[in-house]
């Protein structure tokens, strides 16, 4: 197993190369320069061209083959893209370019409020829509399942923007039970993220269960469940101990890959709740184009998604023995 | 206390651990929402009126505009006095007041802030001349300093490690410890206007080489008010700063000043608060709920809160006036447009056409629709808060009227066949923003060429893509504005300055030879009637041109609750928290805090 994971790992390094070559093409390739707005208001065009030296961004983006005629082959990595690419391994992320703010200390500082939102939602949102799932699957048919199948439905249907909006007017400013915006570092965290984590889990709720009630039913139609029951093994212990463990490879695809992704926050319950979170801070890189941000994201989301993706591989092998890693 | 209020203060209890429901607080505090996010606090990199309106309670300047005097005027701030001219009013010589320190800080040995010194000012501004800064701000100084653009060169691929700042300039000098002289290349009639900016304002060298690229994050100023804490994107408490030097409200204002009550502090000691709590809320519902829950002392109005605020008279409701909040209006100094470019082949050889599109534009059916209201049909380039307006200026095609402009564009098709055969193409105007609103915008905008047949293909881009179509010349239309940095017409009218063009700040890329000579001449005039009588005949000759079709004019309604007191709409003037008060006693009453 263990050459299997190094033999993986060592695939992440190309990925994630070729995730910093994309995105850096991306960016560069589609419209939209920004030099005039950083040179102010009423810049003239000297001063804006000054502004793009200074950046390198009057550099080539790929080879500077001009630099190599003039200073040797050496130089032909002078452009925009090697500067970048160097950076980037070294983990020196640099500072925004709309707030000259430092990249690292961006992502050290909000990393914990995203987590303190996104965390506490995907367990509670994973074991409750979990325990729902079982219990609807083994009420199969019955007006619960029913009931319930169809409560998921609506609550799927339900932008997302009207449970944050009609959360928050009525559990913080109408009823008062939360604060209506706010974050404090520390203890005293649960406080403000306690409605957004409660809104986020229960947004998520209605696709979670039908996913995992598929997942259950498929289980309990398998012949081991019927000699199980038939061999006189109690329904608790059916659902929780054999179903349960058997389905643990849809669940395990699910939860260890939505892992990495907790990390980029959540845009909207960040916005409308001020929990200065990645999420927010990443979208609003992408709309100023404010690229050495958008570069970190991706590149750090990159290897965690990798890793994830080996994490799975590696629990499939724990969870299932029918499966080795080779 | 009522039962309504009792609840209030048992809720805010639970939300807030600066409340305190057994007594109103010892220290008055004004609790505030910043809409947007504060970018930074470096005076050098300032561009956005957000991080202004933060950092010019930290910072000051040279100058700063008498809070209640209207028209706007200026009057010392650190300057012990207002400037003197040498004869060719080249030279500016500026007396610094002694009684300044700076805010105490690690920087400084001891921790104690040192006395601002004339050498101060230069540096700073050095600091926005030094290339590698990448400073917003050097458009102020550009071209008008002597030695000051030279400086600047000298810096081009200096690291900040290697950076000498005691390089002498000619044009800018410490003559003696308290007093600065600036020589300027040519005469600069706005340059006090231009002191008054937050970015010249004078910073420590040592907090700059202590915190290093950090600074930004510790602002180390002389203004009222000191950083106490600031969590990025979500809360910036300021506390008063005890050293501030001696400045009291002011005694006298404009007529209605002292019925308004905004007299009552006349003489006291700045500032008048102990403590400022913002909190960072970027989205419309929190704002609004955060406001009508008391627990800001003031808020703008939201696109969808504004009917249950205001009524069809454009006064505030009565659940509104029941809880004590008032609601002030005043015009903000922007006028916003749809430009064409004028080296466009279609749209800018051919003056019906631009004639007609602007007399088909609906300027107050876009106004309530866009704004509720909150808007002034724009006739011409200057807003109405510069004295200079001309509400009246003589243009049949500036207002609202489709038989007319269903003319022009029959002269407009007629004068397209002649010089380019054929019909007129389909237009293309880009509107900044992918949003419903800024969709909306662009339908509205479509619609009203539409009706006098006129197609006209929308583009919605985000802002860096519009700002790189514009820069490069290769937008045909675009929907831009612009806000005044201070009340001098030359600020506004410079966006139509011919060697302006695009990349410079004239995006139409219009060129009117006349306009150039008087632009020449009002940008070294000193003020006076007649360089008034010059705006007028440029403001005129660009209505006559027609680069743009002119929309609106922006009025802010502002809404506020009785205890907070001192409130004056200043629309140039930032830093103004210290002149503001707060009943204590009676938000306590109301809302428990």
């Amino acid at each position: 197993m263990w050459i299997y994971v190094v033999r993986r790992l060592l695939y992440t390094i190309p990925i994630v190369l070729g995730v910093l070559l994309i995105t850096f093409l991306l960016f560069k390739l589609i419209p939209g320069d920004i030099s005039a707005e950083l040179a102010g208001k009423a810049a003239s065009p000297e001063t804006i061209a000054e502004i793009r030296a200074e950046l390198d961004w009057d550099k080539p983006l790929l080879l500077n083959f001009q630099a190599a005629r003039q200073r040797g082959p050496m130089a032909v990595f002078e452009s925009q893209f090697f500067i970048h690419f160097k950076k980037s391994l070294t983990f020196n992320f640099g500072r925004s370019i709309r707030s000259k703010e430092n990249i690292a200390t961006m992502l050290r500082t909000r990393a914990g409020p995203s987590l303190s939102l996104t965390l506490p939602m995907f367990v509670i949102a994973m074991v409750s829509s979990l325990t729902v799932a079982l219990l609807v699957a083994m009420l199969r048919g019955t007006m619960w399942d029913y009931s319930i199948v169809l409560i998921c439905v609506l609550g799927m249907s339900v932008p997302y923007l009207a449970f944050i909006l009609f959360g928050q007017y009525y559990f913080a400013y109408k009823l008062q039970w939360f604060p209506i915006i706010g974050y404090e570092p520390g203890l005293g965290v649960w406080r403000y993220v306690a409605l957004p984590v409660l809104i986020g889990a229960l947004a998520g709720l209605g696709a979670d269960v039908r996913f995992y009630r598929t997942v259950m039913l498929d289980e309990m139609n398998a012949d081991y469940v019927r000699t199980a029951y038939a061999k006189g093994v109690a329904m608790p212990r059916v659902l929780f101990v054999h179903v349960l463990k058997n389905a643990m490879i849809p669940v395990l695809t699910r939860v260890v890959l939505a892992i990495p992704f907790l990390f980029l926050g959540s845009l909207l319950l960040e916005r409308f709740f001020g929990i200065p979170g990645l999420g927010d801070m990443t979208i609003q890189a992408i709309n100023s184009r404010d690229f050495p941000i958008v570069s970190a994201m991706t590149f750090i989301i990159s290897i965690l998604f990798a890793l994830g993706n080996l994490t799975t591989d590696v629990c499939y092998a724990i969870v299932d023995p029918r499966i080795s890693l080779s | 206390m009522g039962a309504g209020a009792l609840v209030y203060a048992l809720a805010l209890a639970g939300c807030d651990s600066t409340n305190n429901n057994d007594s109103p607080p010892n220290q008055v505090v004004r609790y505030g929402a910043i809409s947007a996010k504060v970018r930074g606090l470096d005076p050098m990199d300032i561009g956005d009126t957000t991080s202004s309106g933060v950092a010019s309670n930290f910072y000051e300047c040279l100058f700063q505009y008498h809070y209640l005097k209207r028209p706007y005027v200026l009057e010392p701030a650190l300057a012990a006095d207002m400037p003197t001219y040498s004869e060719d009013r080249l030279t500016v010589t500026i007396p610094i007041r002694k009684d300044v320190y700076f805010h105490d800080d690690p920087c400084f040995p001891g921790g104690q802030g040192r006395q601002l010194v004339a050498e101060d000012f230069i540096y700073a501004w050095k600091r926005i001349a030094y290339l590698k800064n990448v400073s917003k701000n050097w458009w102020i100084f550009e071209k008008r300093i002597v030695g000051l653009d030279e400086f600047r060169e000298t810096t081009k691929g200096i690291a900040k490690s290697d950076m000498d700042y005691r390089q002498k300039i000619a044009g800018l000098e410490a003559i003696d410890r308290f007093t600065v002289q600036i020589k300027l290349k040519k005469n600069v009639p706005d340059i006090e206007f231009r002191l008054t900016h937050l970015p010249l304002a004078p910073v420590p060298r040592e907090a700059v080489e202590h915190y290093g690229d950090e600074f930004m994050n510790h602002p180390v100023g002389t203004g009222p008010f000191m950083l106490d804490s600031w969590t990025r994107g979500s809360k910036l408490v300021m506390v008063r700063n005890p050293k501030f030097r001696e400045e009291k409200y002011p005694n006298e204002g404009e007529d209605g000043d002292e019925q308004a009550g905004l007299l009552v502090d006349a003489g006291k000691t700045l500032p008048l608060i102990d403590r400022a709590e913002y909190r960072v809320i970027l989205e419309d519902q929190p704002y609004w709920l955060t406001f009508m829950n008391g627990e800001t002392d003031a808020a703008g109005i939201p696109k969808d809160a504004f009917d249950s605020a205001i009524n069809s008279d454009r006064e505030l409701t009565p659940s509104m006036l029941t809880k004590g909040i008032n609601l002030i209006k005043h015009p903000e100094p922007t006028t916003f447009w749809v430009g064409f470019n004028m080296q466009d082949p279609v749209a800018g050889t051919n003056l019906p056409l631009r004639q007609a599109m602007s007399l088909a534009f609906d300027r107050k059916k876009f106004i309530d629709l866009f704004t509720n209201g909150r808007g002034l049909p724009a006739r011409g380039p200057l807003p109405p808060t510069v004295a200079a307006y001309t509400p009246d200026l003589s243009s049949p095609y500036t207002t609202f009227n489709l038989a007319l402009a269903t003319k022009k564009l029959a002269e407009a098709r007629a004068l397209h066949r002649k010089n380019h055969g054929g019909d007129l193409p389909v237009l293309k105007l880009i509107i900044g923003g992918t949003d419903a609103t800024a969709v909306q915008m662009g339908q509205f905008n479509q619609r009203c060429f539409e009706a006098i047949g006129l197609q006209v293909k929308i583009d919605n881009l985000d802002w860096p893509s519009m700002q790189d179509k514009v820069k490069t010349k290769s937008a045909q239309m675009y929907s831009m504005g612009w806000i005044m940095d201070w009340p001098d017409p030359e600020n506004m009218l410079l966006l139509w300055y011919g060697p302006n063009e695009s990349p410079g700040p004239n995006n139409f890329n219009y060129r009117n030879e006349k306009f150039d000579e008087l632009y020449d001449k009002i940008t070294v005039m000193p003020a006076s009637p007649q360089r008034t009588a010059m705006f007028r005949q440029m403001e005129q000759i660009v209505v006559d041109d027609l680069p743009c079709i002119f929309t609106t004019h922006r009025v802010s309604y502002y809404l506020k609750y009785n205890w907070y007191k001192n409130y004056k709409p200043h629309v140039y003037g930032y830093g103004l928290m210290k002149y503001l008060n707060i009943d204590k006693n009676e938000r306590w009453r109301k809302v428990g805090h």
